[in-house]
């Protein structure tokens, strides 16, 4: 890749991030939602596999722990869910209920549907991440186990 | 079968601290049990699911009584016997973790005690179907013990297929119930239903052919012998007390319903004398100890639903004795087969022989449990067959001469198992064998003789239960008479018959076998195996077709998709639903993008290469984002750009696995006529589907009153501006749990797959 590339993409990471966060964030408001914040955040890291290749990615970028992620994320989501079965009320009665006042930061509205948005975030950011970089990573292991044979690359 | 590998000691006695643990429950149970019976039985009542109209109601009756003391008393005998049986057992069938294995044996073996206590005890037919499933999925794992034994795993299929598939005719009787009378409780339907209707017929057939199924009544009888794959506790106790016994006992919890019917107490008549007769005349041709105790299990059940059949109070009585007869005095039995076993490595009658000095308790014990089955004087069983023959005289002269055959049938085979391992010949030298294998077997037979001289205790059991299934009184009076009255006359016949048997077996051998033979060549077990055979092979090529590649896959969902909806809109009015619209200037945007994607859609049919199948793919999503943006979908829209892209970088990543080479040869193999041909066939056909369901409903005037009207007005009641995130995260959160849920296994799938199995 060529250095406006490496350069271009590198620059684009952190307003990327940042236009995720806002997307989630202003979900509630906007248009945009757990899913799309968590796509969008996901494409920002691949354009670094792309551009820097699987193994400066990984050195540049936290991202071992992307299927972990992925999990928290599911977990978070159904727990969020589920929780008002304890309390003997239907699945997804969010708190707080219609009509009870919000407490609001900037834009970000504090109810539990935030809260399952961001798992559902977590969950797509840390599949689409986990899945490309573990096929990155598992083309490289190939390569080292077997001697490309004749015609390959 | 050599002698048993005895273990490492301590090794030993932590495989027998599960079978204690079962054991101190069972006795726990039974004591109980018998304190609440004694002091007048109780009900437990909570509300389970209230918006279905379930609730946990459990009631001690005589009923619930008699099978929960049947499950608790046999269950401890067994349970003692199997913490020395099982170490053995496990000598002769290695394990590698013989100590989970008694874990997962025992711990089977309690909840199947419990949910038989659970069974007899349920007032709520739905509740009585969960414990029904539970006995199921427990004898499944129990008949399927020794897993890596192909005979074990194919019993345990049998036996689950049989008894299970028979259950859901049970839940359809019940909800046909519940349709009916609105109701799943069984004392508010036993007052409903007194009068009988049809609905209450049919429901109560359902119900009783789960009964029938379960207590191995012919037609459904063939997985009990094949089931005696188990190892031998697990016969004992599901096969003699438990498992077969929950099918009769089905039959008596709703027999105040059933007996409304003349047509199915018949139908249960016939049925009984004709599994008295099967199971009788096999029993009598089987070498294997545990499969002449399998048959003999079958025609007893078979008397058990005769005397239901009868009805009456003396019927209803006497079945509730006989089953109590029969348990106690067939565990026994199935108890010393497997002692048998283990003292001389031999399985058959033919193996075994002389061993009464040798084991002279195991001889003596179990002889008494035979005389109890064979209904001898002072033993329980005397008084089975005494009420049995009462039932039978009542009836007719037909009844009581199908009564005393049936009784010297079971003399027949009784004597022929116990003369055939104890008497005669000795043909193999006993080793010897843990006390604990003959010990619940002289209780029981204790039990027996003990009942033989004391009935007043049992046949109190026995007419309460009765009670409960005729719904009055059924006073007994079992007493030794010393005269000529006709259950006397029919007993004394009865052994005469049976001693007849017993002499003559050169006689009747040959017709037997023959009975034996016809029922393998072309009865039930056989139509059984060739139907699931069959429908084996229909799932083979079913999923043949549908999974063989990606074409046929979507083409599997695409067609059939298309039908259902196209006979949908058959079927409904098209009035107003085909409408030509007009294109006004704003829609000149709209389209054009649709053009566009239209023409990428076709274009994607052209290309060969992979990458540039994808590319082109790609570009339809593209333009179909466009054309949701003009529609005024940006949620949509936003979506869709961003998955074109995602699928488009995990193409082209996969490819980038692949090597190039493959690619390339793939990409120029020739494409048959046949599959291009059929390939536009479903394309099209598919494609004209989804035309005509997006112009049916792009025609319809947007309605006022319809659900996204409600959903976009409750947005704000979400604290959201933007109904598609509320609908996401609120209104329909349930699909998207379920969506993501699937996100998540696809995600450990597909690491699973690229790590095979590593971890990194």
């Amino acid at each position: 890749m060529s250095l406006a590339t490496r350069t271009v993409s590198r620059l684009l990471l952190a307003p990327a991030l940042m236009i995720a966060a806002a997307v989630l964030v202003k979900g509630y408001a906007d248009t945009g939602d757990g899913f799309n914040a968590g796509v969008i955040a996901a494409l920002a890291i691949l354009l670094q596999y792309v551009v820097f290749g699987a193994e400066e990615a990984e050195r540049l970028l936290p991202v071992r722990r992307a299927g972990l992620c992925a999990v928290a994320g599911l977990a978070l989501s159904l727990v969020v869910a589920f929780t008002p079965l304890l309390r003997g009320d239907a699945l997804f009665t969010h708190v707080p209920g219609p009509g009870k006042d919000v407490v609001k930061v900037g834009t970000l509205e504090l109810i539990t549907a935030v809260a399952f948005d961001i798992g559902v975030f977590l969950l797509v950011f840390g599949a689409i991440v986990g899945a490309l970089r573990l096929i990155a990573l598992h083309d490289r292991t190939a390569e080292l186990e077997r001697p490309p044979a004749g015609g390959l690359r | 079968m050599g002698p048993a590998l005895v273990p490492r000691r301590s090794a030993l006695h932590s495989e027998r601290i599960p079978a204690y643990l079962a054991l101190g429950l069972a006795v726990a149970g039974f004591v109980a049990v018998l304190v609440i019976h004694e002091s007048g039985g109780g009900t437990i009542d909570a509300p389970w699911a209230p918006t279905l109209d379930l609730r946990l109601t459990f009631t001690l009756d005589g009923l619930g009584a008699l099978y929960s003391l049947l499950a608790t008393g046999v269950g401890a005998a067994v349970f003692a016997y199997s913490s020395r049986y099982l170490p053995l057992h496990h000598g002769h069938v290695p394990r590698t973790r013989p100590v989970m294995d008694s874990w997962r044996f025992h711990g089977l073996l309690a909840l199947f005690m419990v949910s038989m206590v659970g069974l007899a005890t349920a007032q709520d037919l739905i509740l009585l179907f969960v414990f029904w499933d539970l006995t199921a999925i427990a004898s499944y794992f129990l008949v399927g013990y020794d897993r890596h034994e192909r005979e074990s795993r194919v019993a345990a299929l049998m036996a689950i297929l049989v008894t299970g598939i028979s259950a859901v005719c049970l839940l359809i009787g019940a909800l046909m119930l519940y349709a009916e009378y609105g109701t799943f409780s069984l004392p508010e339907l036993f007052e409903a239903g007194a009068q009988g209707s049809t609905t209450v017929t049919v429901a109560c057939a359902l119900i009783a052919i789960a009964g029938l199924a379960k207590s191995a009544q012919v037609p459904m009888h063939f997985w009990l012998p094949r089931a005696m794959a188990a190892p031998t506790p697990v016969s004992a106790y599901l096969h003699s007390a438990a498992m077969v016994a929950a099918g009769v006992f089905l039959l008596a919890r709703a027999y105040p319903l059933i007996q409304t019917s003349g047509l199915l107490l018949d139908l249960l008549l016939a049925i009984g004398l004709t599994t008295i007769a099967v199971g009788g005349i096999i029993s009598l041709t089987r070498d294997n100890l545990k499969q002449v105790l399998a048959y003999s299990t079958i025609s007893q059940y078979g008397y058990v639903v005769t005397l239901l059949g009868l009805g009456g109070p003396k019927g209803a009585l006497a079945a509730s004795f006989y089953v109590i007869a029969h348990a106690i005095a067939k565990a026994a039995l199935f108890l010393t087969a497997g002692a048998v076993t283990e003292a001389t490595g031999s399985k058959t009658l033919s193996g075994t022989g002389g061993l009464a000095r040798a084991m002279p308790v195991l001889a003596v014990a179990s002889g008494l449990a035979a005389a109890a089955l064979a209904a001898l004087p002072l033993t329980i069983g005397f008084f089975k067959d005494e009420l049995f023959f009462a039932a039978a005289v009542e009836r007719g002269t037909l009844a009581t001469v199908a009564a005393v055959l049936a009784a010297g049938i079971t003399f027949g085979y009784v004597g022929r198992f116990w003369t055939g391992i104890f008497l005669g010949p000795r043909r193999a030298e006993p080793a010897t064998i843990p006390a604990l294998l003959v010990a619940p077997v002289v209780l029981l037979a204790a039990v027996a003789v003990v009942g033989g001289v004391v009935v007043g205790p049992f046949e109190r059991l026995a007419e309460s239960a009765g009670l409960a299934t005729f719904g009055e009184p059924t006073p007994g009076k079992a007493a030794y008479h010393l005269d000529l009255r006709a259950e006397n006359l029919m007993a004394l016949g009865a052994y005469a018959v049976g001693a007849l048997i017993l002499v003559s077996e050169a006689r009747w051998r040959a017709f037997a076998l023959w009975v034996a033979r016809v029922g393998e060549r072309v009865g039930p077990a056989r139509m059984y195996e060739v139907g699931l055979a069959r429908l084996d092979a229909l799932s083979d090529a079913v999923h043949f077709i549908e999974v063989r590649d990606l074409r046929t896959r979507v083409a599997s969902v695409l067609l059939p998709a298309g039908l259902l909806v196209l006979a949908g809109i058959l079927a409904t009015p098209s009035d107003g639903l085909f409408e030509v619209g007009t294109i006004g200037e704003d829609d000149i945007a709209l389209a054009l993008m649709l053009i566009v994607s239209a023409g990428a859609a076709i274009a994607a049919t052209i290309p060969r290469d992979h990458l540039m199948l994808v590319l082109v793919v790609g570009a339809v999503g593209f333009s179909l984002a466009v054309v949701y943006a003009l529609f005024g979908g940006p949620d949509v829209a936003l979506v869709a750009v961003l998955v074109e892209t995602v699928f488009a970088l995990l193409f082209l990543s996969i490819f980038a696995l692949l090597p190039r080479a493959v690619l390339r040869r793939e990409a120029n193999l020739p494409t048959s006529r046949l599959r291009v041909r059929r390939n536009a066939i479903t394309g099209v056909l598919s494609g004209l589907f989804a035309f005509v369901v997006a112009w049916a409903a792009l025609s319809r005037p947007t309605p006022e009153e319809s659900v996204s009207v409600e959903l976009y007005d409750r947005t704000e009641d979400a604290h959201a501006k933007d109904s598609v995130t509320a609908i996401l995260a609120d209104f329909r959160g349930l699909d998207t749990i379920i969506e993501i849920t699937v996100v998540g296994v696809a995600f450990l799938g597909i690491a699973t797959l690229l790590r095979k199995g590593r971890m990194t």
